[in-house]
């Protein structure tokens, strides 16, 4: 390893200050992001390195008839040139379902599949090494949606007899939800108003800054070492140990610099193909993606297209809903089955209603593989039973929000899935917070001095003095799960170690949870520093050493593995304490009933009975356990019922907007949210994911696109993939409440996902407010507004 | 991207003499980096043209015309004093483009050079007849949003990028080029070719010619101009629909009007029936969506971008009647009909003042 | 400049110049170093994010001290691109107030929507 140059953040990390659980302290990882000294995955260098890099399908779906690799291999500075039939394990991963091939084998089933891979001695030699790659291919017509639902006609996106997938046909996953009488005759003959409607939502992508990229070295053993920008360190080994034909012990993984995630890095995307690279060659491989590719490399969020019907009483009491989902999944699973299961235990919103039927499924299609991305199948939904409840509460000639407050769940009520909400669900509290939330002052744009565009829609594109220029205010509040559901075991391990360095008392930390930029690190040390009384930390590089941390995903990484640091750290100050009963001679009562502050031992009382460095001696404590959460069950296949989700989260957004509606532009005045968070263990670090996850929903609002014709992607870039702009970005006010859930550590919920529901459908109804249009489809464009 | 040799001419007599058969003229790079990134540019040599002594702006007060250096950047240009007062258009429009490192790389001569956001442009997997002629255009049955409904042909609907240039149009500015076969100069109008038959040709430069200065006539329509452009996104976004504007108005006639189109058309677009429309009379609110329907005169929607044959029409309409509003010194009388600019509605009436026709109902009109 | 340099700091968010992620300063210019060869800039100052603070182990510049204190980034990788532009935007005299600031930072996209406490940050550096 003495060749990789090591940068500081895969080194051990101090984590500065003084602060603990509730406190905002900055980043340990801070200095080095400002400083252009934190290396991503994409900065890493190794001498002798080689570069790696894939032939992506051109088409959506073709039989591969040849593939001449020759004039590749022949081409000088060319190490390797693999195919599928050079793969020494598996052919598939997968995260579910294992149907996914590492390299085509006999047929491309999306745009950008990957066929063969090269490792040269220069990106610039691997290219042109692919260019001379010679594919023949016989293009068949692509399957979308639509079709994937008549297999018989337009046939399988898997044939038949290697269908991998549980269900049958096309259908990746369905899931069934009845509870009360479902949408039965006499269900809707209890209701005075049925409301019916049908939405679309596009294809949206993480839009990470810092494409896929990696570096794999061949260790001395036959293994790799590889050093990765993921979010699940261990779930990546173990789709890849398979396919490399090695134990898990053999493939060795470091987290490097992450540049965002949001889901997008959930599934492996190079971390295969730069091991099997760098085992054929026996020397280091990096690949890097570039934009393009990074948009063919990652799954997206589910396009889904829903029919709802809501049936309330006159007075606004909601009686059932029915709704309809299809969710188009790509070309392979991913985890379309989870946000299938997202979708139909989520998909009725945060509300209380008597009788539902849900009907979630995924297809298998030629399209772009889909699966997570923050608020992972939670997020579709929100938009269609939000703007169901807008049109309800129109109909029915009721405040939109006192609709939803009437029929809001609270801790207690029963869910479509017959799971109690056992902790605070403050829906109705949220949408009064966000109500109550002064107004940004209208026509602000008015100055002394004449119309101010920047205030505008349109801004500095100069396109209104305030001409055609409509205000509109939208409510929505959505619900998402915590963690992973439906039974999965869900864990995080880590290991803290504490010990007297140079006359003081510093904590060590070792997980293998990604730090993508959330705070995980920064909360951890507030979590030791609590636990322990020390104001040293250190932080460890994540990799395998430890035992997994599961994903950095699903919003459950400070409940998984803050739970798991304050499980350890509660492991090492009982044997600290321990040590105190054999040198001090305490009570096993008393040593318990103490806690550890400032470097000493107190007594509740807050006597020093003490100093922690004594206590420790030159003998190190050092920890490893594993958290879990409460454990869940898998959903009944039938009726769809069962303690599915371990937590829910909950927030509400209200969107203020400008629209000129003769002009189609947008623009958001302001975008409050109110969130319950649990207990804001960082409360900085919950406001920028609430400003982040707020941000998102606003460009799946106005902007977000990945436009795919006939299987194929359109707009693979930034110029193309708009995402929003700091211009486009409105001042974010928040309201985080703090009801504690009693099962979680310190009482905290998930924080990072919920914000992205309820921004797209808040804002939407904005401009259906400013517009009057009916707006069923996101991304809302400008040609929508000016109904050409 | 294909290995190149790079010179950089020392002197800059004769940048051309450096040129082979296969190279190119590089200055900002803003757009040939890009395209040599993606494979759509493989020159063999760069000639970087960068530090040639074209970078001034002048103003030559005899015939009161700005002659700006092709090699000026983008930023510079937008913050020149003497532009941003005589020819407000040209700031709008430079400033409503790119982003601000983009502006400090980006040059005169090449945003006049940049060639179509169009994917399949861009996509060596697909055909185009601009990037490989005779290949066919994919973009004619395939996703075309947001391409041009104006001056295309049955071989290329690909959509001019530049704001720039439209503004330019407006100010009917004259491209300065100089080249093995001498020094030449001609409107810009003439300079971007509509792609009829052969797309791949897009401007009249011939191989070694290249941009050394585009003048600009300071006239009292150029004083009186405003650029406006409708984009996805707040910033940093190429236009649906742009319109660069300017008025002559006197004794409450409209003597004089330009209207020039981005966003909308194969080339930078000059509306003359827009113009027309206005000329002679009353800077009003009729006459400016008479313009703006004028402006759509030839317009050759496809599948998917007929919302831009309407969107030409309330562009054009906005523009005029912002300028007419905002830029009262030309107006010296003010319009008599209608005000030109309706007074902004208050929050939350919901009823929104809508000019043009009803939605839906212009789609045939222009086929 | 990043393989061959080991000047890593400016990143490939795009490499096609629309992200804003490999900004650098040229002459104290600002420009996306992704659409430009070094060869070209023969002769002229580049500063990256690694020059910011004069020396390497030395004191922050008062813009990446800002976007610390400020929390101003999350994932960081859009970080030494958004620090480059606005050293920049400071010297361009563009943080007269939010709108302004806002105007001259869209070439800097930021995925994890850091963009409240970015121009707070750039507020606070500017002495407002």
């Amino acid at each position: 390893m003495a060749a990789l140059t090591k940068p500081k953040n895969l080194q051990d990390v101090a984590a500065p200050g003084r602060d603990g659980v509730g406190a905002s302290p900055l980043r340990p990882d801070g200095i080095l992001k400002v400083k252009g000294d934190f290396a991503y995955s994409s900065d890493l260098w190794h001498e002798d390195m080689l570069w790696g890099m894939a032939l992506r399908s051109p088409h959506a779906r073709a039989r591969i008839l040849s593939v001449d690799v020759s004039a590749a291999l022949a081409q000088p500075g060319v190490y390797a040139v693999l195919t599928h039939e050079d793969i020494p394990g598996s052919k598939f991963y997968g995260l579910e379902i294992r149907d996914q091939p590492v390299l085509a084998i006999d047929e491309v089933r999306f745009h950008g599949e990957p066929i063969v891979i090269v490792a040269a001695d220069h990106p610039e030699t691997a290219r042109r090494a692919i260019a001379k790659i010679v594919v023949e291919y016989d293009v068949l017509p692509s399957i979308g949606p639509v079709e994937a639902l008549d297999p018989e006609r337009y046939g399988y996106v898997h044939a038949p007899a290697d269908y991998k997938a549980h269900a049958f046909g096309n259908i990746v996953h369905s899931q069934h939800i009845h509870h009360g009488d479902g949408d039965s005759a006499e269900v809707r003959a209890l209701a005075d108003v049925i409301v019916r409607g049908e939405y679309e939502v596009g294809m949206q992508d993480q839009a990470f800054l810092g494409p896929e990229s990696g570096l794999a070295v061949p260790a001395e053993d036959g293994g790799i070492d590889l050093y990765i920008a993921t979010q699940w360190l261990h779930v990546d080994r173990q789709q890849m140990c398979p396919v490399l034909g090695l134990p898990p012990e053999k493939v060795r993984l470091t987290l490097a610099g992450v540049g965002g995630a949001f889901g997008g890095r959930e599934d492996i995307s190079m971390q295969v193909h730069a091991c099997l690279l760098a085992q054929h060659t026996g020397k280091p491989v990096k690949i890097v993606y570039n934009r393009e590719e990074s948009f063919f490399g990652h799954v997206h969020r589910h396009p889904a297209t829903m029919v709802f019907e809501h049936g309330a009483t006159r007075d606004g009491r909601l009686v059932f809903v029915k709704a309809e989902i299809v969710l188009d999944g790509g070309a392979y699973a991913s985890t379309s089955p989870a946000v299938v299961g997202n979708a139909a235990s989520l998909g009725i919103g945060p509300y209380v209603i008597p009788h539902a039927a849900v009907d979630a499924t995924a297809v298998y299609t030629n399209n772009p593989p889909c699966g997570a991305m923050r608020g992972f199948g939670a997020v579709q939904m929100c938009f269609g039973y939000e703007t169901q409840m807008d049109r309800l509460a129109a109909e029915l000639g009721l405040d939109p929000v006192e609709l939803r407050r009437m029929n809001a769940m609270e801790q207690g009520s029963v869910l479509p899935t017959g799971q109690v909400v056992d902790a605070p669900a403050p829906v109705a509290e949220l949408l009064r917070r966000v109500k109550e939330m002064p107004l940004p002052e209208v026509e602000n744009w008015r100055t002394a001095d004449g119309p101010d565009v920047r205030e505008l829609p349109g801004g500095l594109s100069n396109t209104t003095h305030g001409e055609g220029v409509v205000r509109g205010i939208g409510y929505a509040v959505g619900i998402k799960n915590v963690g992973f559901s439906e039974g999965f075991d869900d864990y995080s391990t880590a290991r803290v170690r504490l010990e007297v360095i140079g006359g003081a008392p510093v904590a060590l930390v070792h997980t293998a949870m990604a730090e993508v930029g959330q705070g995980g690190i920064t909360v951890h040390a507030q979590i030791v520093r609590t636990e322990l009384g020390v104001d040293q930390v250190t932080m460890a590089p994540a990799d395998t050493r430890v035992g997994s941390a599961g994903s950095t995903s699903a919003s459950r990484q400070t409940y998984m593995t803050g739970g798991a640091v304050k499980q350890a750290a509660e492991a090492v100050r009982a044997v600290v304490l321990a040590r105190g009963r054999d040198r001090y001679g305490w009570a096993p009562a008393f040593a318990a009933g103490l806690r550890l502050a400032g470097g000493k031992a107190l007594t509740a009382a807050g006597e020093v009975v003490a100093d922690l460095v004594d206590l420790l001696g030159d003998e190190p404590v050092d920890e490893t356990t594993e958290f879990r959460h409460r454990p869940t069950e898998a959903f009944d296949k039938v009726t769809g019922q069962g303690f599915g989700h371990v937590q829910y989260t909950f927030c509400a957004h209200r969107a203020v907007v400008d629209v000129d509606v003769e002009l189609g532009l947008v623009k958001v005045i302001e975008l409050a949210a109110a969130q319950d968070v649990g207990k804001a263990i960082n409360p900085l670090a919950v406001v920028g994911q609430i400003h982040g996850g707020s941000t998102q929903g606003l460009g799946l609002a106005v902007m977000e696109e990945i436009i795919v014709r006939d299987g194929k992607v359109r707009n693979p870039s930034f110029t193309d993939y708009l995402i929003p702009t700091i211009l486009d970005t409105p001042p974010m006010p928040v309201d985080v409440l703090e009801l504690a859930d009693a099962h979680a550590p310190y009482g905290l919920r998930g924080a990072g996902e919920a914000p992205t529901l309820s921004s797209t459908p808040a804002i939407v109804a904005a401009i259906r407010a400013a517009t009057g249009l009916p707006l069923n489809r996101v991304p809302v464009r400008p040609e929508h507004l000016t109904g050409t | 991207m294909r290995s190149f040799t790079y010179t950089r001419p020392a002197e800059p007599a004769q940048p051309w003499t450096e040129l082979g058969p296969d190279a190119m003229y590089i200055a900002g790079g803003t757009n040939l980096v890009d395209l040599m990134k993606c494979g759509v540019a493989a020159p063999g040599r760069l000639v970087d043209i960068g530090r040639l002594p074209l970078a001034d702006i002048e103003v030559d007060a005899a015939t009161d015309t700005l002659r700006i250096g092709a090699l000026v950047p983008n930023s510079d240009l937008a913050a020149h004093p003497v532009v941003r007062e005589r020819l407000p258009v040209l700031s709008r429009a430079l400033l409503a483009g790119a982003s601000p490192q983009l502006r400090n790389l980006a040059t005169l001569g090449g945003n006049l050079m940049q060639r179509t956001r169009c994917g399949y442009f861009r996509d060596l997997a697909m055909p185009c007849n601009k990037r490989v002629p005779d290949s066919g255009c994919a973009a004619l049955d395939g996703e075309h949003r947001g391409h041009a409904v104006l001056g295309t042909s049955s071989r290329c609907i690909a959509t001019h990028p530049s704001d720039l240039a439209v503004a330019l149009l407006a100010l009917e500015a004259r491209v300065s080029i100089d080249g093995p076969n001498g020094p030449r100069a001609e409107p810009i109008e003439a300079f971007h070719l509509p792609p009829g038959e052969t797309p791949e040709r897009e401007t009249t430069l011939t191989h070694g010619e290249l941009i050394t200065a585009v003048e600009v006539p300071m006239t009292t329509l150029g004083a009186h101009s405003y650029y406006l452009k409708v984009r996805e996104r707040a910033s940093f976004a190429f236009a649906m629909c742009s319109a660069a504007v300017a008025l002559e108005v006197r004794e409450g006639t409209v003597r004089a009007a330009r209207i020039a189109l981005g966003g909308v058309a194969t080339t930078p677009w000059r509306a003359y029936a827009a113009e027309a429309a206005l000329i002679g009379g009353p800077p009003s609110t009729g006459a400016f969506a008479r313009a703006g329907d004028a402006a759509t005169e030839g317009a050759v929607p496809g599948r998917d971008n007929g919302h831009k044959v309407e969107l030409i029409r309330r562009v054009v309409a906005r523009a005029l009647s912002t300028l007419a509003a905002t830029d009262t010194p030309a107006t010296d009388t003010p319009a008599t009909d209608t005000p030109a600019t309706g007074t902004p509605k208050s929050p939350g009436t919901g009823e929104a003042p809508r000019t043009g026709e009803a939605p839906g109902s212009t789609e045939g009109e222009h086929r | 400049m990043r393989e061959t340099l080991g000047l890593t700091g400016p990143k490939k968010g795009c490499d096609l110049g629309q992200c804003g992620a490999c900004t650098v300063l040229v002459d104290g210019r600002r420009i996306t170093s992704c659409l430009t060869f070094a060869l070209m800039h023969g002769g002229r100052e580049v500063t990256t994010i690694e020059g910011l603070g004069g020396d390497p182990e030395g004191d922050l510049h008062p813009v990446q001290q800002a976007f610390v204190d400020h929390d101003a980034f999350q994932c960081g990788f859009c970080t030494p691109g958004q620090i480059m532009s606005a050293v920049a935007l400071l010297a361009e005299g563009h943080a007269g107030d939010d709108d302004e600031i806002r105007e001259w930072m869209s070439g800097n996209l930021c995925r994890c929507a850091a963009y409240p406490n970015i121009v707070a940050a750039i507020t606070a550096a500017a002495g407002r």
